[in-house]
């Protein structure tokens, strides 16, 4: 089958075969998993905000958070205890880095614990939208 | 390195955008495909302005791909005197010249590996500079197109389709090495098979 060929180009070139199938293994089934996790999900809407905190990552400046959960940025960088001032720019990474050097991943996990308690629903005070309770039913008195 | 990137990204916004495809262009290792997906979140999310990042990106990619492909130019006359005489080269050059078109618009946007050394093959080959620089501004706007649309389309979910994307690039890489071997093989045979008759 190689007799046209040199050795070195025989090797070669078995070599390349070995390689891409290889590589078509590997990769296949790597795009194989990437494909049902990705093909579950639908876009977003375009406008939705973000509500997983899961997507949250540590090369993420808190305004970007910010922005994109729609939490103010005073709420983030208080529940930090962290000034705002000189801190826009760096990552959480950066910011754990700086101010708890000694606690791995507190910044990614307070930041995470924020946007959350921002999206629990809080008590409603708006006279309107008060609600009278209607009483269980009960079983008629028979005779 | 991506994640630094893509917080400096969202801090200086699309000339820096522009300055990384220009640099992974010239083969900096700077994962520019996550980048382009990335940059098409942000403008979803308004930290970008998405024409500015489409035009900025795509001369920043064009530029860094002229300017490789000045690299492989300016080195031709060492190539040649080194490979010149060569048989495996001179077929080489000879089969690229053929194929040209379709390696540089393809390596692009689908088996971006290889782009870099095809850019510089294609300098050092002497391939037609205004051919290289067509196929090179067409696979390039499908590239910022494609990966920027879909990471603007998923959103704050982009992360999701770059996984894809990256071992789906794989998977074509593979696809390209398996079937040159076996063209080669086939090669072979024809060759035989011409030379019994």
């Amino acid at each position: 089958m190689f007799s046209q060929a040199n050795p070195k180009q025989r090797a070669l070139v078995i070599g390349l075969i070995v390689l891409g199938i290889l590589f078509t293994i590997f990769f296949g089934m790597r795009a194989f998993h990437a494909y049902k996790k990705f093909g579950g999900h639908r876009p977003p809407p375009p406008g939705k905000v973000e509500t997983d905190v899961e997507l949250v990552r540590d090369w993420m400046p808190i305004p970007f958070i910010s922005r994109m959960y729609r939490v103010p940025e005073k709420n983030i960088f208080d529940a930090l205890k962290i000034p705002p001032l000189g801190n826009h720019n760096k990552s959480l990474k950066d910011l754990n880095r700086k101010y708890y050097p000694n606690q791995d991943g507190f910044v990614l996990s307070t930041v995470k614990a924020t946007l959350l308690a921002f999206q629990q629903p809080t008590p409603t005070t708006d006279a309107s939208r008060v609600t009278t309770t209607i009483p269980p039913p009960t079983a008629l008195a028979t005779p | 390195m991506s994640a630094f990137l893509l917080t400096q990204v969202i801090n200086y916004g699309t000339p820096l955008l522009g300055l990384i495809l220009l640099l992974g262009a010239l083969g900096f290792p700077l994962g520019t495909s996550v980048i382009v997906i990335a940059a098409g979140a942000f403008s979803q999310q308004g930290i970008l302005n998405w024409t500015n990042a489409i035009l900025i990106g795509f001369a920043g990619s064009v530029i860094g791909d002229i300017l490789s492909y000045s690299i492989g130019h300016f080195a031709k006359d060492w190539t040649q005197q080194h490979f010149g005489n060569s048989p495996a080269w001179i077929n080489a050059s000879e089969a690229f010249q053929k194929h040209a078109g379709l390696a540089i618009f393809l390596t692009r946007w689908l088996i971006t590996a290889v782009a870099i050394p095809t850019n510089l093959i294609a300098g050092g080959s002497g391939y037609k500079f205004s051919h290289f620089l067509l196929y090179d501004m067409i696979g390039e706007l499908i590239w910022i197109l494609l990966y920027g649309g879909l990471g603007y389309l998923f959103g704050s979910q982009w992360e999701l389709v770059y996984d894809f994307i990256n071992n789906f690039g794989g998977l074509m890489l593979g696809l390209v090495i398996f079937g040159f071997g076996v063209y080669q093989v086939w090669h072979w045979q024809e060759k035989k098979k011409l030379a019994a008759n």
